[in-house]
């Protein structure tokens, strides 16, 4: 019995060495940064930028998310694993807006610097938030798309977690926006759950319920790249436009093969990269401001190959 | 006797009924429920998950339950994917994918009958183990960038009307059918799920045959895995997340009962037909995305309360 018991002991101690082996033992400063969801390219990209900050100012940055953007207690449960085992300052693109309060503000209350980056939190204990203003990231998705379709008809908004900040802001900036558009229609909003096969189908229903249907804003990678499967299996390429949101390597595959007819596109890079600076310089008392706008570019065909796009792109 | 057999037909006819009911609600409410376009949208959004109900309906009825299902699906199809990407031809890909669901489903059977593991806890671990080792071979970023030869499988059309997955799921249904009623191992099933020890105490060789069936639910898993990521010409790591509770639902609507040894692969058909039907009716009736929800949660609740019914008539 107790033999079992000490070789049990003994795996799970195995297993844990094997979680750590390579963790160092400087006493760098170490950052926590948490994005929403590890799968998105997006996310790879704030990475690049957190770890070449992390470089310029010689700190460790130790990249920890949940698997889906859906798995809010999933990510506070990283958070608090980090502030038990002491960390100096958590950059974090929150899974939800109100979730995440109680545990940041513990970190808040042990002198943890907070800095949002892309989804923010609605407290003010974060002290800085770096994003994109959605709103009016969908407002100029809005007047792109308009445009396109020569401002009449059918559209479909289609954006992705009900709840979550980032979508809940891209689809009022996009909603409100064509409301000033008075021929076009809007149809009912469906949301992609983040799941390429759940956009897809739900596009493929708009487009048999609405075979007149003239553009669609998808506000995020997974819904993009299920609109455009739809339209393929529908043959709908080309007649229907689609303005999707970030900069995928498939995205910028389609946009260059004109499957879709514009993107888009935040700095991912920038706000990793200005997140850890922040946080850097927050540790060492400077002053930062509240909020910082990492801006939006509408990436089409024609402009794609210029070069301060191409900058954004970092694939 | 007379009785009993009515009551079992009365049984299957109850969800075909509740079925016909809601085709014949939906054919008069939409102009395009019943066009050809959209019945085989349909089908095809249904094909995944009624692949996979049938390995679970097959489980369920052996007295088991695989929660294993969506990380499976997603790591076979981000094998295939993978392979493809790296030079490998689709045919050898994906028999390799295939391979990869079905040692999923040995592990599960194996940890079930030989380590004596509830079935819960066993492919809750698989649930977790293949989620993150599709994560790991990716690096958390999706497959892309695959030849056209590949996406025949998800979408190619057979006669350029019927998709080959709906054939697909046919087929395997039939063979399912064919196994489960017409030889000693669909038999042993239900003896197995029917009573345990009196299946093993008559000479049933459990533990192989637990295996078998497991193995046959890690197969179909891999090959919806396969299906999938064909039609959305993309490997996503995320891939069929919280799908196994949309097979579990499918297998209960279908008339399974989640103690054993009752239930047919008919059906888990039906039942995955069914929650495929409401959500595109939900669709093209514009009704709000959160009431599609309620709706297909209503559905499986009163499809036990029915069968639950009829049994306590029985008695």
């Amino acid at each position: 019995m107790y033999k079992r018991i000490f070789i049990y002991i003994l795996s799970i101690l195995f297993l844990f060495q094997l979680g750590c082996s390579n963790r160092s033992e400087e006493t760098k400063t170490r950052i926590l940064v948490s994005p929403k969801g590890l799968v998105l390219s997006f996310w790879v990209t704030v990475k690049a930028g957190a770890d070449s900050a992390g470089k310029e100012f010689d700190a460790e940055i130790i990249w920890k998310g949940p698997n889906q953007e859906t798995d809010i207690a999933g990510q506070i449960a990283i958070v608090e694993d980090y502030i038990n085992k002491g960390i100096d300052a958590i950059v974090i693109a929150a899974c939800d807006a109100q979730g995440l309060i109680p545990v940041l503000t513990k970190a808040h209350n042990k002198k943890i610097p907070i800095i949002t980056i892309d989804s923010g939190i609605e407290s003010d204990i974060p002290c800085s938030f770096i994003a994109t203003d959605n709103v009016v990231a969908a407002q100029k998705a809005a007047q792109a798309l308009a445009m396109m379709i020569g401002e009449k008809g059918k559209v479909a908004c289609i954006p992705f977690i009900p709840g979550a900040a980032t979508s809940i802001w891209r689809e009022k900036g996009f909603v409100e926006e064509i409301k000033n558009y008075p021929k076009i229609e809007l149809l009912p909003i469906r949301y992609s759950q983040s799941d390429v096969a759940i956009g897809m189908a739900a596009v493929e229903d708009i487009l048999t319920a609405h075979p007149d249907l003239k553009g669609i804003f998808a506000a995020n990678e997974s819904g993009t790249i299920g609109a455009i499967q739809a339209l393929k299996t529908k043959n709908k390429i080309g007649k229907v436009k689609i303005i999707g949101f970030d900069a995928a390597p498939n995205e910028i595959k389609a946009l260059k093969a004109g499957e879709i007819d514009g993107l888009i596109v935040q700095d991912p890079f920038k706000m990793g990269y200005e997140g850890v600076k922040a946080a850097v310089k927050s540790l060492r008392g400077e002053k930062i401001p509240k909020r910082i706008d990492t801006g939006v570019y509408v990436v089409t065909k024609s402009n794609i190959a210029e070069k301060c796009i191409k900058s954004l792109i970092h694939n | 006797m007379f009785i009993k057999q009515y009551s079992i037909y009365f049984q299957k006819l109850a969800s075909l009924l509740s079925l016909l009911i809601i085709v014949i609600f939906l054919s008069l409410s939409s102009p395009f429920f019943l066009t050809t376009d959209n019945l085989m949208s349909i089908g095809l959004q249904m094909a995944v998950i009624a692949i996979m109900s049938i390995g679970q309906m097959w489980i369920i009825i052996s007295g088991g339950i695989d929660l294993s299902v969506g990380s499976v699906l997603a790591l076979s199809g981000v094998v295939t994917t993978l392979l493809i990407s790296n030079g490998f031809d689709v045919a050898s890909a994906s028999l390799i994918g295939m391979v990869v669901g079905s040692l999923c489903g040995f592990f599960n059977g194996f940890l079930i009958s030989v380590g004596k593991l509830p079935p819960f806890i066993s492919t809750l671990g698989m649930m977790g183990i293949a989620r993150g080792i599709s994560l790991i071979i990716t690096q958390g970023v999706p497959v892309f960038g695959l030849p056209e030869s590949f996406s025949i499988i998800g979408n190619g059309r057979i006669a350029n009307v019927i998709p080959i997955p709906v054939i697909l799921t046919v087929l395997l249904a039939l063979i399912g059918h064919l196994i489960i009623t017409r030889t000693p191992f669909g038999r042993y099933t239900y003896a197995i799920g029917s009573n345990f020890e009196a299946a093993r105490l008559s000479g049933i060789r459990t533990t192989r045959n637990l295996i078998y069936i497991y193995l046959l639910g890690g197969f179909l898993s891999g090959l919806a895995g396969i299906v999938l990521a064909s039609r959305l010409s993309t490997g996503q790591p995320s891939a069929g997340t919280g799908y196994e509770l949309d097979v579990i639902a499918a297998c209960v609507i279908g008339g399974a009962s989640l103690s054993g040894g009752s239930g047919t692969i008919w059906g888990a058909i039906l039942g995955a037909l069914l929650i495929g039907i409401l959500r595109n009716g939900c669709n093209l009736l514009d009704i709000s995305a959160f009431w599609q929800q309620v709706a297909i949660g209503a559905i499986i609740v009163i499809a036990v309360f029915v069968d639950q019914y009829q049994k306590k008539g029985k008695g």
